[in-house]
């Protein structure tokens, strides 16, 4: 398996969770983007790491990876409380940001 | 050593200033009126102390010369902050601070219970510390400084019951006259630092002796620049239209500052500049006839007046002409002396007319007067004294001081000059009579009278007393030298044509014609009271109108016009642009601002790709 095909694939999977997170609506399915995004990083970590005979890769997806559950452990949080709070989880419908 | 410290002079009015205009804001009205007039009253314990140093030097070294710090210097031209204590200017400082103190402590009693009772004092003591400045500045810059100073207090003080339109016009009024006559002093400034290289008084009397051939149309120009601004400080034709209208203020104001002291700026600082005139003969003539234009018209003028407050105006302007015909007859001292009578009895006039008009409860209205000799003994005998004074009555100080002009006048310009300043004088008896006539015959005034204090009269009893003695300076009569002149020590200019017996003679005619007219004047207009005077004279032979059609109504109209074409369409019009502009950009900017959560998002991924292509475009990656 050549370096090329983890990359692009890593891409096309960042990509994937880029477009999800920026086309569809409800709050739960942009999380999982978020985590698609996330181990795309994750997978080509892992394939420089494979392709350089390093460690430090494979210890950075780790950290990537507590990160990303305590980013989904919080997110849950804000969407349950979105939810309960505004009636909804449709973020094309939630636009408290604006001043 | 004490001399050294001449500064002390306006030290104290501006210490006064300061302390009731900082710390006083919640004192009461008796404790702002010690420190106002205790400021003053010290300056003038001062100014005596240096009178006596001045009297202890022998006559050829009397001054005092200091020079506190260089204020400006460009090229060959330097500018100090220097103060002079010589004769002349001793004459004025006393003047300024003796009747200062006076009246500062009349309206301790004048002003009492009036809601800007700091703010009063505040400008009275500004008013002398800047009119020290004026008078003992050793240079024409500096003097300028006080002059201009002076020009502010009085439009503060003129305007002081802003609450009444009309004292807030004649505020407006003075002022702006008074910049015609501040423009040619400062012209006559320029002059005077581009021909003779220095503003100092004593530099320049030192280039004009050193250089017998200097130019005389030079020193002249300089000279007729620097008389243009006296003739505004100094209310003469035709710059006096703001002085009648000045009496709007407060009358120890009217007293103060447009009687004794700084409306006779003007001739001391032709005093001043006396060498300058020397050297240009030429102008001489032109103040004589201007002062002795102003004295006949404003004579006439004040005789048409109904209120108290506007004849002794008008007598004020009447009488500052003789002071400049005395000048343009060269005759200094006798300019000089009939400023310091004239300051001692025209502001006891004044004061003796505000306590008139306080026992009256505001009426000003000579018509509505009469038979106030009886009632109010403490004002009408000091007015009385005043009125002879002014007439110019043996023995009071006014005859000694008019007696010279006049007979110097014959002098220098021959009889027909001198009849039409008899005839000027004629004219004073004929409005001092009209001023009497308020005191005598039949009571006029049917309320009740609020009698005025001890501190009201006190001042008047004063001043009529050295309105008496200040006569004595003119002695030894029909001299040269008088006692005054003497301590003056200026140029005498050529007397007399005439031996002493013409001059006696003269003198008693004068006096007999003068004291009959006063006479049967004041039994006259104590008589028929209500006779209404002429038109004519009773607005100055209309020369505000004039000015009002040919000046003021032509500059309101193009002020209209620039108004609402340039104002509201041009200026207004680029500001309310700018706005609209930038209200414009907000809101197309505000809606980036949709709070959606993934536009964010995708903005935030366009831009990190947009930088992540350009870096890479431009390292050459592609």
């Amino acid at each position: 398996m050549s370096l090329m095909a983890v990359v692009f694939t890593g891409i096309l999977l960042f990509a994937v969770g880029a477009a999800g997170f920026v086309l569809r609506g409800n709050a739960l399915v942009l999380l999982l983007c978020i985590e698609i995004m996330l181990n795309a990083v994750n997978l080509v970590l892992a394939g420089f790491s494979r392709y350089l005979y390093g460690t430090e890769g494979q210890v950075f997806i780790f950290v990537i990876m507590a990160a990303g559950a305590a980013a989904a452990a919080v997110g849950l949080a804000v969407v349950a409380a979105l939810r309960r709070r505004l009636g909804t989880a449709d973020m094309n419908r939630i636009n408290v940001l604006k001043g | 050593m004490f001399s050294r410290s001449l500064w002390i002079l306006p030290a104290l009015p501006a210490l006064g200033v300061l302390v009731n205009g900082l710390l006083g804001t919640s004192w009461r009205e008796r404790r702002i009126a010690v420190v106002a007039s205790g400021s003053v009253g010290l300056a003038l314990a001062a100014a005596v102390g240096f009178l006596a140093e001045l009297l202890s030097r022998p006559p050829g070294e009397r001054r005092i010369a200091v020079r506190l710090y260089r204020w400006l210097s460009e090229g060959p031209l330097a500018v100090d902050v220097g103060f002079l204590l010589d004769p002349l200017s001793m004459a004025m400082v006393l003047v300024v601070l003796f009747l200062g103190f006076l009246i500062h402590l009349y309206s301790a009693d004048y002003m009492r219970g009036d809601p800007g009772f700091r703010r009063y004092f505040v400008c009275l003591n500004l008013f002398v510390f800047f009119m020290l400045v004026l008078v003992l500045a050793d240079n024409l810059v500096v003097t300028f400084a006080g002059w201009e100073g002076v020009g502010l207090c009085s439009y503060l003080l003129i305007g002081f019951h802003h609450e009444r339109k009309s004292a807030c016009d004649a505020g407006r009024k003075a002022f702006v006259v008074n910049r015609i006559g501040d423009f040619g002093f400062l012209l006559g400034i320029l002059l005077a630092a581009g021909a003779f290289g220095t503003v100092r008084y004593g530099g320049i009397a030192a280039v004009l002796e050193a250089d017998p051939s200097f130019s005389a149309a030079v020193a002249a120009a300089v000279a007729l620049l620097l008389f243009v601004g006296a003739v505004g400080k100094s209310a003469q034709f035709p710059l006096h239209v703001w002085l009648p209208d000045a009496m709007e203020g407060p009358t120890p104001v009217s007293a103060l500052i447009h009687a004794a002291t700084m409306v006779n700026a003007g001739v001391y600082l032709l005093c001043r500049i006396s060498p300058l005139l020397e050297k240009a003969p030429a102008v001489l003539p032109v103040i004589a006839a201007v002062g002795l234009a102003t004295a006949l018209y404003a004579a006439l003028s004040a005789l048409g007046q109904r209120d108290i407050k506007r004849v002794l105006a008008y007598s004020t302007v009447s009488q500052i002409g003789y002071m400049f015909v005395a000048v343009g007859c060269g005759l200094y001292s006798a300019g000089m002396f009939h400023l310091v009578a004239h300051g001692i009895f025209k502001g006891l006039l004044f004061l003796a007319a505000g306590a008139v008009i306080h026992a009256l409860g505001g009426e000003q209205d000579l018509g509505r007067m009469g038979g106030l000799g009886k009632e109010l003994p403490a004002v009408s005998l000091p007015f009385l004294a005043g009125i002879l004074a002014l007439a110019g009555v043996f023995p009071f100080a006014g005859f000694f001081s008019k007696d010279a002009i006049l007979w110097g006048s014959l002098g220098r310009y021959g009889a027909a000059f001198w009849l039409a300043g008899f005839a000027g004088a004629v004219l004073t008896a004929l409005y001092s009579a009209k001023l009497l006539s308020a005191f005598a015959g039949r009571e006029g005034y049917p309320g009740p009278l609020h009698r005025p204090g001890p501190v009201l009269t006190m001042p008047l009893a004063v001043l009529g007393a050295c309105a008496l003695l200040a006569g004595a300076g003119g002695l030894p009569l029909f001299a040269k030298d008088t006692f005054f002149a003497r301590f003056l020590d200026m140029p005498a200019g050529v007397h007399g044509a005439g031996g002493p017996a013409l001059e006696t003679a003269l003198a008693a005619g004068q006096l007999i014609v003068i004291v009959a007219v006063l006479f049967a004047a004041t039994r006259r207009f104590a008589r028929s009271r209500k006779t209404p005077s002429p038109a004519l004279l009773a607005d100055g032979f209309g020369i505000d109108r004039i000015y009002g059609l040919l000046f003021v109504r032509p500059l309101a109209a193009l002020a209209r016009f620039s108004f609402a074409s340039v104002e509201r369409r041009v200026v207004d019009g680029a500001v309310n642009g700018l706005g609209a502009l930038s209200m414009a950009l907000g809101r197309a900017s505000a809606r980036f601002q949709s709070g959606l959560v993934r536009r964010y998002a995708a903005s935030l991924a366009a831009g990190a790709f947009a930088l992540v292509g350009l870096g890479l475009y431009f390292s050459g990656g592609f």
